[in-house]
């Protein structure tokens, strides 16, 4: 199988930390490649990385063949990268229905001019569109919910329209930035087994995640970050396996290291 | 049990239709007519502000270009009324490409550069003789006439307004539930987000500030044949912080409230007018009061108290028909 993402030597420094540090990943297309590590260890940063939405401070980033590394995250959004965010991004005074037709931007056309005419051509879109939403809110259990403000929707139904806002544009690479916080044991289970039907219907996910009980029967294949650097790569057998994985969780620097990284980006955040 | 939402609307639109009908007063027609025109200019404030959460206070100049273009070309070289009011939206919508570099601003910052381009337009207006006419104005603008048949009398001329006031409100509602419309509340509310859903931050800003303008220069070219004569002091920047005024008080994101909120601005002051120099306080508190009311705007209360009294009268109703168990 090809390589959907490649990074070469990609870097992210801030200040005077090196948050990502010559990281060489490869993402085969179909697979789903869990991305952990210790707090602190640059993964969320990576992720940034690969949406756009952080600039690299070196290095290169391959989408399908692709040099991607200069292009802005609307753009890679468009070329079929999508990601939901650690922290909730909702429209929050949307309906959980336009969340999810928003998703739908890139991949559809009517302008201005069509929309006050309202165009035979714009009223088939918008139809095709809400139906898309629609299915999209279907396949994660929100159908009932369609009408209600996303920001009144509870913790766990927001965390899964972040997930149907991504998926409903079919992206051919899905980036998930921690979706098991905060869900309880039984909405874990259910994430679960979307990520399995996401994988299935042929989208490439990027699972960043800290619960190992959805870590490790959803991943195909697991690499490790630890201060930045990649540490391990392999199996969720082979990564449980290994000695050095296992020394940078229980390591007394993680801690120190978490602190240091978190400090920086929210200054650079702040900046 | 819910009102259908559309009723207010078409309540609201015959109570508009009919004024000429009982109001024959020139001067309170007048005044109504440029109600309707400002109700043109809160609705272009409301997509930049209540949709994409722009705080432009640049639509005062754009007013303007419109004005003085509608009004040069009618009156140097009598371009007919309709074209004009077009070209005085063109104009001011061209014009709005000379924010394209700052609509990444944010927040204050953006009012305060859209202030600075409201400061030049109302110098240039001043100061270019030659262009506007300068400090004298621009005089001798002609009565309008559609197909050869004047539409200068007040009542005709306040339907006239009227009619394109309900088109631009019609288009706004149209661009409100559409895939742009949704972009710009996307922007509004999450920038990152929309990013991340593929929605160009710059480029759709920038549609949004020339559907605007446009907007507002059709107003703009409505103003040059409401007054006939056009004077700088007419769009200095206090008229852009008015339109804001207009958009806010009504309701931010109501297309509605931005009506009712226009003719509060402009019917306010006439209506005060017998308490003489205490008029503009008795306005500004009026102002405070509401927004010291929360962010619903008067149309917001308004539906809020109307949601209440209905409710009050369903359960009312339900009460009295409930059938009664015998004892």
């Amino acid at each position: 199988m090809a390589a959907l993402l490649e990074t070469r030597g990609v870097s992210r420094r801030f200040g005077g930390l090196l948050a990502v540090d010559s990281v060489d990943l490869d993402v085969t297309e179909g697979e789903v490649h869990g991305l952990i590590g210790p707090n602190g260890a640059g993964k969320t940063t990576m992720l940034n990385l690969l949406s756009g939405h952080l600039p690299v401070s070196t290095g290169t980033i391959l989408f399908a063949g692709a040099d991607i590394t200069r292009l802005p995250s609307e753009r890679r959004a468009a070329a079929g990268i999508r990601r939901t965010f650690q922290n909730l991004k909702l429209f929050r005074e949307m309906t959980a229905l336009e969340n999810v037709m928003v998703g739908l931007h890139a991949s559809t056309r009517a302008e201005i001019f069509h929309a006050l005419l309202r165009t035979r051509f714009q009223k088939r879109e918008e139809a095709d569109i809400a139906e898309k939403a629609r299915a999209a809110l279907a396949f994660v259990g929100l159908t009932a919910l369609a009408d209600q403000p996303a920001g009144s929707l509870p913790y766990g139904h927001q965390r899964l329209l972040e997930i149907a806002r991504a998926f409903v544009a079919e992206p051919r690479l899905l980036l998930l930035d921690e979706p098991a916080a905060g869900l309880n044991a039984s909405e874990s289970r259910h994430l679960v087994d979307f990520i399995f039907r996401i994988r299935s219907a042929g989208t490439t996910i990027i699972l960043i995640e800290h619960h190992m009980d959805v870590v490790m029967p959803t991943c195909d294949r697991i690499t490790v970050l630890n201060y930045g650097k990649l540490l391990a790569r392999g199996t969720p057998k082979e990564i449980r396996a290994d000695g050095a994985v296992i020394g940078a969780y229980l390591g007394k620097g993680a801690v120190a290291a978490a602190a240091a990284v978190r400090k920086a980006e929210a200054a650079h955040a702040a900046h | 049990m819910k009102m259908p939402p559309a009723l207010p609307r078409l309540i609201a639109l015959l109570i508009l239709v009919a004024v000429p009908l009982v109001e024959h007063n020139a001067y309170w027609l007048h005044v109504f007519s440029l109600a309707l025109i400002a109700a043109i200019l809160a609705l272009g404030m409301q997509l930049l502000l209540g949709m994409a959460g722009l705080l432009s206070l640049g639509q005062g100049a754009f007013y303007g270009i419109g004005a003085y273009v509608a009004g040069a070309l009618a009156a140097n070289y009598g371009v007919p009324f309709l074209l004009t009011l077009l070209a005085g939206g063109l104009a001011a919508a061209a014009a709005s490409l000379l924010l394209v570099p700052i609509v990444r601003l944010k927040g204050t910052s953006l009012a305060v550069a859209t202030l600075g381009f409201s400061i030049i337009v109302h110098l240039v207006i001043l100061n270019e003789e030659w262009l506007t006419g300068g400090s004298l104005g621009l005089m001798d603008i002609p009565k309008p006439t559609l197909f050869g048949v004047s539409v200068a009398d007040d009542d005709v001329f306040y339907w006239v307004c009227l009619v394109i006031l309900v088109l631009v409100f019609v288009a706004m509602d149209r661009i409100s539930k559409s895939r742009f419309g949704r972009a710009l509340s996307a922007i509004c509310q999450d920038e990152e987000a929309a990013r991340a859903s593929g929605i160009r931050l710059a480029w759709s800003k920038s549609k949004c500030f020339l559907v605007a303008a446009f907007t507002a220069g059709v107003a703009g070219g409505l103003f040059a044949y409401h007054s006939r004569y056009l004077s700088p002091s007419d769009f200095t920047f206090n008229e852009s912080i008015e339109i804001m005024i207009m958009a806010v008080i009504g309701g931010l994101g109501s297309l509605s409230g931005a009506v009712v909120g226009a003719f509060v601005v402009v019917l306010m002051p006439e209506v005060l007018r017998s308490s003489g120099e205490l008029r503009m306080i008795l306005f500004g508190l009026a102002v405070i009061l509401l927004m010291a009311a929360g962010n619903l705007g008067i149309v917001g209360l308004a539906s809020l108290a109307a949601a209440k009294l209905f409710g009050l009268f369903s359960s009312a109703r339900a009460w009295v028909s409930k059938p009664r168990e015998a004892n």
